[in-house]
């Protein structure tokens, strides 16, 4: 019999390999095993309990700290680096009105920028944003972000259990992610700025100076909100409002926070949007909640990249500091410069490598065009661009982009790779109308109205 | 409905094992296996494309659900042809004495 006649023949005798049975039974085992494949995946509550052993005290309400797909290394907190910004020399604590908006309130940039500033015009224009804001002002005195702590302190036998508590007492109030770090001093701010007022006058006579040093830093985060940046340009009426939304979250956090280790005996005090007396960048490095990126002023976290504001506490009780994180987001930002590329007010630099500033390697942008921008927009309230076009938050969780934040975050090549795939999707600078659920007043975004 | 589809896609993965199976037809084990890659890949590339498209749509990212269906439908496509041609269900010109009419003679 020839060789084909002979295999066909042997086909037509042998029935099938697996019988119906055998599939179903097989369909079976696979279900079982994906079901098995999920409980694995979840963490009984005593993991939870524990130290992770790497860089973080674990909370018992997010035993893990959510990465999304980023490779994510811990790194060292000393006098050479903060997390993975390198540290050359000094580095001088800053007077809070030499930040930009307030620069441009003392009149230093222009005079629309001036105006639009004064009254905080350039948020309030839009109702909503308005709304919000106004709230978050009610967080601004004194009392509400310090004071003296309970006479009798609490003994706190096992700092790493309070660090816990404390990251859990911050997810219970809302907070997205949750960080504690050694607070560098040059964290802190110089001088607090004076009134308003003051500043439109540019007399920094009343400036107080900020004497507090406190070991610990606790900095909650929050979400932007990922539908609204996906429908938004990043620079329309909305756009203030995103980051209103988060900074009125974190600053509640804060004060809650803050009051409750009081009412524990130990000094505490809040740092949110309306009454800071430090600057949130290197707070957040050093609570191992992102890294410092392209623009210079912002730190991107491994899952919600520039999506989110943070407040943060500053405080003596006896808590265990993270780690910092690198997830390669300077090899990243290197290449990358989609940020760069998008920015409406072209402030964000395209220099491929850091430079030196004020003591530290950054990337050097040209803060008074981007507060320009923010302040004087006409086409909306603020901006965020930056935020909206990043490719490490600029989508919703998928298995996809999980991946490709793992491809991102391995260095160079890699990240070029990401960035070319994000640009050929279309991600990031698409506006998704469905989710466009705000009402818009173009009429009020112009110049104020004297 | 996550692992519902899990299901439902290892069922599609095994019928398909089952109706390439009898089909395979090669000679040596390393054609046999170039065979079995082929389909993994396929059903791969096809399954992947599938879910992204669908999260994709689901969201409302417009040119990642077009470019997506274009390119892994595309490459689906490509492959399932070249499989299919490997596996003697294309292209393969029939010769007097192999259709049903000469096996009833």
């Amino acid at each position: 019999m020839p060789p084909e006649k002979n295999i066909a023949a042997r086909q037509e005798k042998q029935p099938s390999a697996m019988s119906r049975r055998n599939f179903l039974k097989a369909g079976a085992a696979a279900a079982m095993s994906a079901g098995l494949a999920g409980t694995l995946g979840a963490k009984p509550l005593a993991a939870a309990q524990t130290t992770s052993g790497a860089g973080y005290v674990k909370s018992k309400l997010h035993s893990r700290i959510d990465y999304g797909g980023a490779t994510v290394r811990y790194v060292e907190h000393n006098d050479q680096w903060l997390g993975t910004s390198q540290i050359l020399g000094a580095v001088k604590q800053y007077h809070e009105a030499d930040q930009g908006f307030y620069m441009a309130n003392r009149g230093k940039y222009t005079q629309e920028a001036q105006d639009c500033f004064y009254h905080y015009h350039f948020v309030m224009k839009h109702p909503f944003n308005n709304a919000i804001a106004t709230f978050a002002m009610s967080l601004m005195p004194d009392q509400m972000v310090s004071g003296t702590p309970a006479a009798e302190k609490i003994p706190i036998p096992d700092p790493e259990q309070m660090t816990q508590h404390i990251k859990d007492c911050a997810y219970f109030l809302r907070a997205d992610e949750v960080g504690v770090g050694r607070m560098p001093e040059y964290g802190y701010y110089s001088h607090k700025a004076p009134s308003q007022d003051d500043l439109l006058r540019d007399d920094l006579s009343n400036s107080v100076p900020v004497t507090e040093r406190l070991p610990y830093v606790v900095v909650v985060m929050v979400d932007q909100h990922l539908e609204t940046m996906l429908a938004s340009t990043g620079y329309d009426g909305i756009s203030a409002a995103q980051s209103m939304r988060s900074y009125h979250t974190t600053g509640v956090i804060s004060v809650i926070l803050a009051d409750y280790i009081r009412k524990l005996g130990y000094n505490a005090r809040a740092h949110h949007f309306t009454n800071y007396a430090a600057v949130m960048p290197p707070l957040t490095i050093a609570a191992g909640l992102g890294e410092l990126s392209r623009t210079g002023d912002c730190t991107v976290h491994p899952r919600l990249g520039f999506r989110h504001k943070v407040a943060a506490v500053t405080t003596d009780m006896p808590l265990v500091p993270d780690k910092p994180i690198d997830f390669g987001l300077l090899d990243f930002c290197r290449v990358c410069a989609k940020c760069a590329e998008n920015c409406p007010s072209e402030a964000i630099t395209f220099d491929r490598d850091m430079v030196e500033y004020n003591g530290y390697l950054r990337w050097n942008s040209d803060f008074r065009k981007c507060t320009e921008f923010r302040v004087t927009n006409s086409e909306g309230s603020s901006c965020g661009r930056c935020m909206k076009v990043c490719p490490w938050n600029s989508k919703e969780d998928s298995w996809f982009h999980t991946a490709g934040t793992w491809i991102g975050s391995k260095g160079e090549a890699s990240a070029s790779l990401l960035k070319n795939i994000d640009d050929i999707f279309g991600y990031g600078d698409e506006q998704i109308e469905k989710y466009h659920w705000w009402l818009d007043w173009p009429e009020r975004y112009g110049p104020p109205q004297h | 409905m996550g692992v519902f589809l899990m299901f439902i896609a290892g069922m599609i993965f095994l019928a398909g094992v089952l109706f390439v199976r009898p089909k395979v037809k090669t000679k040596t084990a390393a054609q046999n296996a170039a065979v079995w890659i082929l389909y993994v890949l396929w059903y791969g590339i096809t399954l992947i494309g599938v879910s992204f498209v669908y999260i994709n749509a689901g969201v409302g990212h417009v040119k990642a659900t077009s470019t997506a269906i274009f390119l892994f439908l595309g490459l689906s496509i490509v492959l399932a042809v070249i499989l299919a041609r490997v596996l003697g269900l294309l292209g393969v010109r029939k010769t007097p004495g192999s259709g049903s009419a000469a096996q009833e003679s």
